[in-house]
């Protein structure tokens, strides 16, 4: 029995150290999630504006058109439940926050990261935010949440190509994609409906609990609440399941009516986003993305008289 | 909780550690643990049905006693039948209500009346198929005298629950296993080694071919109709490679993990793809699931009065429950059917007992027809596969249908990444072919060999685990 321990434990080390190894080369390379993360630590206390959601926030919002001190703190594929756990996590720093931006897409009260096929990013928001917001130990470790060939090739191309893994502009916005890039629209707008379409509403009851959450937290900081419906291409619009919509709509309708500090906006429809705004049938390019957070700034300031 | 997931990870040190070193010394305790340890395991899937695995040995345990105890036939009989009842009843309920009773309520509806069946809302017990046949083969025996029943629950138990086969084989027989449970074990290093071999081996089977392979499948299988013949024909061929390796995979994981314990369970795979008719392939696949339907269902079939009935007529029964057993949809029942209609057409062919040796002999692989004819089989058996795997009979219709259209002569249409599982399946064959003497392939690789190059070849299968380790599937037997 020692023999086998012996064995064993000599056969492990090498493989351990070299886990050990990888995951902290993993973790030392910058990325969206510490890069937020770290400014949230930072400048959480001056932030006016805070946007938060998924990547329809996170590409369509540059918070540099607005009047105000603000920081998108959106990624992609976030969900209602981590916007409330990033808002926990600097409670007590939001002294100068006024005001919270959410986009409340047709998919957002339909699904949930954790059980999505994007939940691989959960261990972002463990280890870079610091959240404990999974119960699966392999949420909490770079080397067990994605397969060795694609760590050897994050490992690679930041350590040996040098290439950047930061895609955030310095307030956060996507910058990485731009105008230059524009896929069909047509063809892009079917596909992203039929992504975002889901058979069941399991998780519809919970997501609006969670956003209720988000609001009574605003609510007792004195902070708005502003929930809009993104602006999108006619051709993810035309192929969107109306139940799923109609319900999303109506929740949101409800919301607005319920609560004091909430103002809703639909731009789902807003004719004035044409081609040349659009980087895919659903997210808005450079162009887009300034024109929309302009409008979100005369809306806010709006609000504030 | 998985075989190939970070808890099992942490769950099996702890456990074999607390074996060895903590509860060494006696053996009521060390078996305590183990059922402990297997109640966890199991818990781990769903806390809740844990009242029905204790009721279900408890109910084994009594019964086989009773069985023991009463001198008069018609009440050993009484209580046989007692039991096979409940406990078949109870897989029955949870398995099969809602398939039967919507069956049903489609036959009555096709004849143009209506009536409501009220569906059961219930989760199928992980392993509840497992569970029940180790239940079933111990009281059996009992009744039948091969075994006299254990006095011990906590011994019982544990052979009913043994965490390493608990949700998915192999099924184990009480002559076997339960000795082992009652005896004092004692460590041995070249089992133990062996085991974590096998363990090794098991887990790139199943994290490295088998879910290479599901990507694949899943893919054609859930967009039949947008794939030509020869697309479809693949995803066939890497269903046949998925499910061997996913299935063989964790039979060899469970295996293992035995052998770390001192325990030694049945070999359930014996190369079932190298057979050279439909008869020595089931002698080779899930070999514990059809030795126990060929020593209790099909033998007293052919002893008692059934036999008028004819062979042919017992072999599709078995077949039946066999494909039946895998699921609650005509799909594995037409499965089991056409591997018992292929059983038929060998036996009128003559070449039913042929080819009794488990393993074939390295002379005949010069053989042309030896070639051909485990061809054939593969072939035969992976077209059975169609239906195991279709959502439904008219899904497997479709797609066999479209398979052997004219598009089957064209290119499929796969990414290139397919090539290269397609590249490992053909490795892991000679692999497997070199192999195909022992338990499992590698179990005498590199047993000669230098330390230093031993442990290269183990550092090296670690290797490609984690280079394809990242996203889990499930495994495929856990549906049953």
């Amino acid at each position: 029995m020692n023999r086998f321990l012996k064995n064993l434990g000599l056969f492990i080390l090498p493989v351990f150290l070299l886990c050990a190894s990888a995951e902290f080369a993993l973790r030392s390379i910058p990325n969206d999630y510490s890069y937020k993360s770290n400014y949230l630590d930072r400048n959480s206390e001056n932030i006016e504006v805070l946007f938060l959601g998924s990547s329809h926030a996170y590409r369509d919002i540059n918070p540099i058109f607005i009047n105000l001190n603000g920081f998108n703190a959106g990624y992609v594929s976030q969900t209602l439940d981590y916007d409330l756990k990033i808002l926990e996590k600097y409670d007590g720093n939001w002294g100068h926050l006024k005001y919270i931006v959410l986009p409340i897409s047709y998919f957002s009260l339909f699904y949930q990261l954790r059980t999505s096929t994007e939940s691989w990013r959960v261990k972002n928001y463990n280890i870079y935010y610091g959240m404990t917001s999974s119960n699966k130990l392999t949420d909490y470790f770079e080397i067990l949440s994605n397969n060795l060939e694609i760590n050897l090739e994050r490992i690679t191309s930041y350590y040996v190509l040098g290439k950047p893994n930061i895609t955030s502009s310095q307030l956060g916005w996507g910058a990485s994609f731009n105008s230059g890039s524009q896929p069909d629209l047509l063809e892009s707008g079917v596909s992203a409906a039929t992504r975002h379409t889901y058979a069941d509403d399991k998780y519809f009851n919970d997501n609006l609990t969670i956003l209720r959450s988000i609001i009574y937290f605003a609510d007792k900081r004195h902070i708005t609440v502003f929930l809009y419906t993104p602006p999108a291409y006619h051709s993810y619009v035309e192929h969107l399941d109306k139940a799923q919509l109609e319900r999303t709509l109506m929740a949101i309708k409800q919301i607005d009516h319920d609560s004091r500090n909430v103002f809703y906006v639909n731009f789902l429809t807003d004719d004035s986003f044409t081609a040349v705004d659009f980087l895919d049938a659903d997210h808005l390019n450079e162009i887009g993305a300034e024109k929309f957070t302009k409008k979100i700034g005369e809306l806010i300031y709006k609000n504030s008289q | 909780m998985l075989f190939n997931s970070l808890n099992f990870a942490i769950f099996l040190p702890v456990v074999f550690i607390l074996y060895w070193f903590v509860t060494q010394k006696s053996l009521k305790i060390q078996n305590l643990l183990l059922l402990v340890a297997s109640y966890f395991f199991y818990a781990c899937w769903n806390y809740k049905l844990l009242f029905l695995l204790l009721f279900s040995t408890l109910l084994g345990f009594i019964t086989a006693i009773k069985i023991h105890e009463s001198g008069k036939t018609n009440i050993r009989q009484s209580w046989l039948w007692f039991y096979l009842a409940v406990n078949l009843g109870l897989l029955g309920i949870f398995k099969y209500y809602n398939f039967f009773a919507s069956s049903f309520i489609g036959v009555v509806s096709s004849l143009g009346f209506h009536t409501d069946f009220w569906a059961l809302d219930v989760i199928l017990p992980v392993g509840i198929s497992f569970y029940t046949f180790h239940g079933l083969s111990y009281v059996i025996d009992v009744y039948k005298k091969r075994v006299d029943p254990t006095r011990s629950f906590v011994e019982y138990a544990v052979f009913v629950s043994f965490f390493p086969l608990l949700v998915a084989g192999p099924i184990e027989r009480a002559t076997h296993l339960l000795p082992q449970i009652q005896q004092k074990r004692q460590f041995n290093y070249s089992e133990a080694v062996d085991g974590l071999k096998q363990i090794l081996w098991g887990l790139l089977k199943k994290i490295v071919i088998a879910d290479s392979c599901a990507e694949y499948v899943n893919l054609i299988f859930d967009n039949s109709t947008l794939y030509s013949g020869s697309t479809l024909a693949l995803g066939v061929i890497f269903f046949s490679f998925q499910i061997y390796c996913d299935f063989s995979g964790y039979s060899d994981i469970a295996i293992g993990t035995g052998k770390l314990f001192g325990i030694e369970l049945f070999q359930n795979f014996a190369f079932p793809y190298f057979s050279r008719n439909i008869s020595e392939f089931w002698r080779k696949w899930h070999i514990s699931l059809s030795a126990w339907f060929r020593d209790y269902v099909f033998f007293p079939l052919e002893r008692q009065r059934f036999k008028l009935l004819g062979q042919p007529l017992n072999i599709l029964v078995v077949f039946f429950l066999t494909g039946l057993w895998h699921g609650a949809n005509w799909t594995f029942v037409i499965w089991g059917l056409l591997h018992g209609s292929y059983l038929i057409l060998f036996s009128v062919l003559g070449r039913f007992g042929k080819y009794p040796t488990q393993v074939p002999r390295p002379s005949r692989v010069s053989n042309f027809f030896y070639f051909i004819e485990t061809l054939l089989t593969f072939l035969l058996v992976s077209f059975a596969w169609i239906f195991f795997r279709a959502k439904d009979v008219k899904h497997a219709i479709s797609y066999i249908i479209e398979l052997f259209s004219s598009s089957i002569i064209s290119a499929p249409e796969l990414p290139s990444k397919a090539w290269g599982t397609i590249v490992f399946i053909g490795i892991f064959l000679a692999v497997e072919w070199l192999g195909r003497n022992q338990g499992y392939a590698i179990g005498h690789l590199g047993l000669n060999w230098p330390r230093p190059l031993r442990w290269a070849l183990y550092y090296i299968i670690v290797i490609v685990i984690f280079y394809y380790a990242g996203s889990e599937q499930q495994f495929i037997y856990f549906q049953f």
